[in-house]
This record gives C-alpha cells, sequence and structure tokens, in this order.
C-alpha cells in the first residue's frame, strides 16, 4: 500500500437518499448513484473502464445480475474492460477502494466506478431481516442453533467493553445522540428528529444491554465513487480526495472465535494507515467511523488512537463528537440514524468522508476540512480497515 | 388462534463431516474437543487442520466440561424466528479451561445473576434423537 500513497483519488460521488422507497426498484438507487458519481466526476460515462458492484444482500438474484454485468447494460457504458464484484460485508467500502486504487497503479484500469445498492428496508419485511441476520456471517455449525443474530452479538461486546471499562449506559446512548445530531443535518438520512439520552434509554431492550435505538434500521439506499489516477484527478476536479493510507486486518468468522470482542483488528490497521500516510490521529479533521451499532464507533475511537481506552464513551457525552465539537465523528448520521443498506453503510460513511473533503457537504460541512479517517468492518466484526484520505498528500 | 404445528423450528446445526465424532460424543453425554498431536494444541469447534502449526493429525479428548463467562447477552425482543418461542434467553461466549472459546446458552438461572468471568460448566441438552447441544449452567 505503500505505493499507493497519493497516487490515487476520488473525483465523484454518488448517494440516492436512505430510507424506505417501495415504489422504486433496486436498479433505481444503483442508476441514480453512479449517474450523480459521473456527473460529479465530470466524466463521460463510457470513460469507466472498469466497474466495480458492492454485493447485495435483499436478494440473491439480483447480486446475480450484479455479477454477470447488468448495471454496464443498464447504464450503457461502451469501454468497460471488466466488471468484476467485491464484497466483504460492511467493508466492502474500504476493500473497493484498495482494489480500484491498485488497479489504476498498476495500469489495468484508468476510471473505475465503485456502486452500491439494496432494498433492505422495503425488499424483506422486519422478520425477514432479523432471520436473514441470524445467518449472515454466522457460523450454521457452531452460532446459529443457539439463536445468535447481530442484536446478540452488539450485546455481547457491550457487555464486555462496559465490563472492562467501567463504560455506562449513558456513554453508550450518547454515541447515538452524537450519530443523530449529524443526520438531522443530512437530507439523505433516515431518522433526523432530535434524540435525547433518555429516550434512548427508556427503548425497548432487545439484546441485553443493547436497546431498540441503538440499533440501526435496515433500509434502502445505494451509493457511488469513482476513482481515477491522481495526475488526471488534479485536472477534473479542484479538490480531488487522495488515498494516502489503507491498514487493515482480518480476524475471524464467528464472534466466538475472536479473542478479544472489544478491540478486534482496528490498533493495527491503524497503525499501518497512518504510517502509510505519514500522519498521526492529532492531524485528523474528521472521524468517519462505521458504526452499524454504536458500540463498535466507541470501539473504533478508541483503538485508532482519538482517545485513550475507556474514554470514548465521556468523549461523545460531552459532544466532541457533535457538530461543532472538536472532533466531528460519523458526519452523515452512521447506519444508526442514516439507515443501514447492508454492505452500503460502509460505502455511505465512505461517500460521507469524501464529500466533507471536497467541501460539498452544505449544513453539515466541517469546514477547512482536510484530513480523514474512515473505518469500516464487515460480518460479524471479522475484519478492521482503516483509510486515511486527504485534500494534500503531506 | 395458535397453531403450535406451524411454529417456526428452532435451527438444527448444519454438521460437517469433520465434527461427526463429537456429535456423536454428545449423544453419549460426552463433551471432546480436539487436541492437535503435532503442537498439543487444544482446538475447537472442530478443524479439518490444526488452525495453529496446520497438522491434519487431530486427535480427541474428552474436555473437563468447565470454563468461565467471557461475555453474555439476554435476548429479550426482536430474536430470529427459531427462537421466538425461546425469550428470554441468554447468548453466551464461553471460554472453556482448555483455552478455547465456544458461543452457547446459559440455561437455568436468574440471567441478573450472570456475570463475566463467572465460572460455568457443562450440560447437555437434547434436540432430537440425533443432536445433543452443549449448553453452560452457572457454578456458584
Amino acid at each position: 500500500m505503500n505505493k499507493l500513497r497519493g497516487k490515487v483519488a476520488v473525483v465523484g460521488i454518488g448517494e440516492v437518499p436512505t430510507g424506505r422507497y417501495p415504489e422504486l426498484d433496486c436498479m433505481d438507487y444503483l442508476v441514480e448513484s453512479s449517474y450523480q458519481a459521473v456527473q460529479d466526476a465530470g466524466i463521460d460515462k463510457d470513460e469507466i473502464d472498469f466497474v466495480i458492484p458492492c454485493g447485495t444482500v435483499y436478494f440473491q438474484g439480483f447480486n446475480s445480475d450484479l455479477i454477470t454485468s447488468r448495471i454496464v447494460e443498464e447504464l450503457g457504458l461502451k469501454r468497460v474492460r471488466n466488471n468484476a464484484q467485491v464484497f466483504s460485508g460492511g467493508a466492502t467500502s474500504a476493500t473497493m477502494l484498495k482494489i480500484a486504487g491498485s488497479l489504476i497503479y498498476a495500469g489495468e484500469a484508468k476510471n473505475v466506478l465503485c456502486v452500491h445498492a439494496d432494498k433492505l428496508g422495503t425488499g424483506l419485511t422486519g422478520q425477514e431481516g432479523i432471520d436473514l441476520f441470524a445467518y449472515a456471517g454466522i457460523h450454521r455449525e457452531w452460532e446459529v442453533p443457539f439463536g445468535q443474530h447481530y442484536s446478540a452479538i452488539a450485546g455481547l461486546s457491550l457487555t464486555r467493553y462496559m465490563h472492562e471499562t467501567g463504560t455506562t449506559d449513558e456513554h453508550i446512548a450518547a454515541v447515538q445522540v452524537s450519530n443523530r445530531k449529524w443526520a438531522e443535518l443530512n437530507p439523505n438520512a433516515m431518522f433526523r428528529k432530535p434524540l435525547t439520552i433518555e429516550e434512548v434509554l427508556k427503548s425497548k431492550m432487545l439484546s441485553t444491554p443493547l436497546r431498540a435505538k441503538q440499533s440501526n434500521m435496515l433500509a434502502d439506499g445505494g451509493s457511488a465513487f469513482i476513482v481515477t489516477e491522481a495526475q488526471r484527478a488534479k485536472d477534473l476536479t479542484e479538490k480531488p480526495v487522495y488515498l494516502l493510507g489503507a491498514g487493515s486486518r482480518v480476524t475471524h468468522y464467528s464472534l466466538s472465535q475472536e479473542k478479544d470482542i472489544t478491540r478486534f483488528g482496528y490498533a493495527d490497521a491503524a497503525r499501518e494507515a497512518f504510517q502509510q500516510a505519514q500522519l498521526s490521529p492529532g492531524d485528523i479533521d474528521i472521524a468517519e467511523l462505521y458504526d452499524s451499532y454504536p458500540i463498535y464507533e466507541l470501539i473504533a475511537l478508541e483503538e485508532l488512537g482519538f482517545v485513550e481506552r475507556g474514554e470514548g464513551g465521556q468523549f461523545f457525552l460531552d459532544g466532541n463528537t457533535c457538530p461543532g465539537g472538536k472532533l466531528p465523528v460519523t458526519t452523515n448520521g452512521g447506519m444508526s440514524s442514516q439507515g443501514h443498506t447492508g454492505g452500503g453503510g460502509g460505502v455511505a460513511i465512505l461517500v460521507e468522508a469524501i464529500r466533507q473533503l471536497m467541501g460539498k457537504a452544505s449544513q453539515r460541512q466541517v469546514k477547512g476540512a482536510r484530513f480523514a479517517a474512515v473505518s469500516a468492518t464487515g460480518g460479524t466484526y471479522m475484519d478492521a480497515h482503516v483509510e486515511i484520505l486527504g485534500t494534500e498528500i503531506p | 388462534m395458535t397453531d403450535t404445528n406451524t411454529k417456526p423450528q428452532r435451527p438444527l446445526p448444519e454438521k460437517s463431516r469433520v465434527a461427526i465424532p463429537f456429535w456423536n460424543a454428545m449423544r453419549e453425554g460426552k463433551f471432546i474437543i480436539q487436541k492437535c498431536n503435532s503442537c498439543h494444541s487444544y482446538v475447537f469447534y472442530p478443524r479439518i487442520r490444526c488452525p495453529h502449526c496446520f497438522s491434519n493429525n487431530l486427535d480427541w479428548e474428552e474436555a473437563s466440561g468447565k470454563g468461565t463467562v467471557y461475555s453474555y447477552t439476554t435476548v429479550v425482543n426482536n430474536a430470529p424466528s427459531g427462537f421466538i418461542n425461546e425469550m428470554p434467553y441468554v447468548v453466551a461466549i464461553i471460554r472453556l479451561a482448555e483455552g478455547v472459546q465456544m458461543l452457547s446458552n446459559i440455561v437455568d438461572c436468574d440471567p441478573s445473576e450472570i456475570y463475566c468471568d463467572m465460572p460455568v460448566e457443562v450440560v447437555f441438552e437434547k434436540l432430537n434423537e440425533e443432536i445433543v447441544l452443549p449448553k453452560f449452567k452457572l457454578v456458584k
């Protein structure tokens, strides 16, 4: 990855609102997100020579369409040399960017379209959604028979994390409140009404100590971005967003096989990413941290080195991460407030980081943001990814 | 009207070839785990090759059945279909005395009595003639 530092850039982004849109097709989100990204990049659609669709979860048939180049046909892309799906669950954002960058650096591609869409909000009933996530990434022999599912997984991480650090329910609720304050300013977010700590703590208990308003909501949505060579990027846009560093670790498949469900591989991933970028956490203007559940956003804040272990909860509670705070965190509202679109939850967070650095985040723009750290993780938090992006190459 | 015949079934383990001795032993009330003959590590869940040294020279050994609670959660709402009738139920990660970890349920207890690192021991829960699951009870 050291070779890639500053060699590739994102030059265009697209995103449709996240929410429940039964009248729209999943293809609507894919085409519209891709269209916006192409327009934003200011390139001709036929300059795209490599398409990377992220996996779609709500319907296997639709996913097969993406594997077999349907998006190329729907968009009428004339000069695509490869359509290759990339999927590592919620970490696909990071994986797509790393692969797109490597292809460009190796000369295999010039302009790569990375795109995601899913219809988890209206393509499934509520119980079907729960049942899907009682299997996805969960071992069918050693975990499924014990009633494992994602609320329980978050409950397990919360119990141990709170035991080890003394973090309270109020601290955990503060993470969601911070996310919601950003979502209030995000027209693409599903939940935009103000939320208080008391409301979070009064909401229905799901899997102790996880409550309903600390959970994500499955949603429809789509987002896209276009990666190109750094040299070319400067001709296309005033503010290309350079990939400066990328670190990652795969630690497990089954949550029960992970030795530390309160840390995962984030610290190693962060060390790699910061070293490559030649930056440290103190240089970062925005931390776009993958949540899915607030506990994982809190863990990432600490493991990436922004605060000491066990101090993250108070950092959120003190408002440091909210609009106007000293370290804006997850400024689209995260999957817990923008909505959970499957693999796209992470793509939306990456797109938000790019949007902020491009200065296109309107009401929630963090002024003068130059460097962003982005985290991502997939499955049962099976991998930890950290990427450092910037408007300049330090 | 409730029709008990249409209640969603609890999912059974999708048994792997390598774990056949485990499931057979469970039916006889024995809780066995793998031990690598090359590097002497205990291994759970059962693997085709040792995850530490890559050897395929793995044997089975009766485990102590004792462990501690690494973490736990009580599922009270939004359970998967097959577990709606089981709520409330406790999902836990158990650290066995042999140093390996596994997912299970803690049964026959008031969930408020459970705490992290508490000792537990294995119990055998018969689901049907084929499947006996390893579950855990608190050691007080």
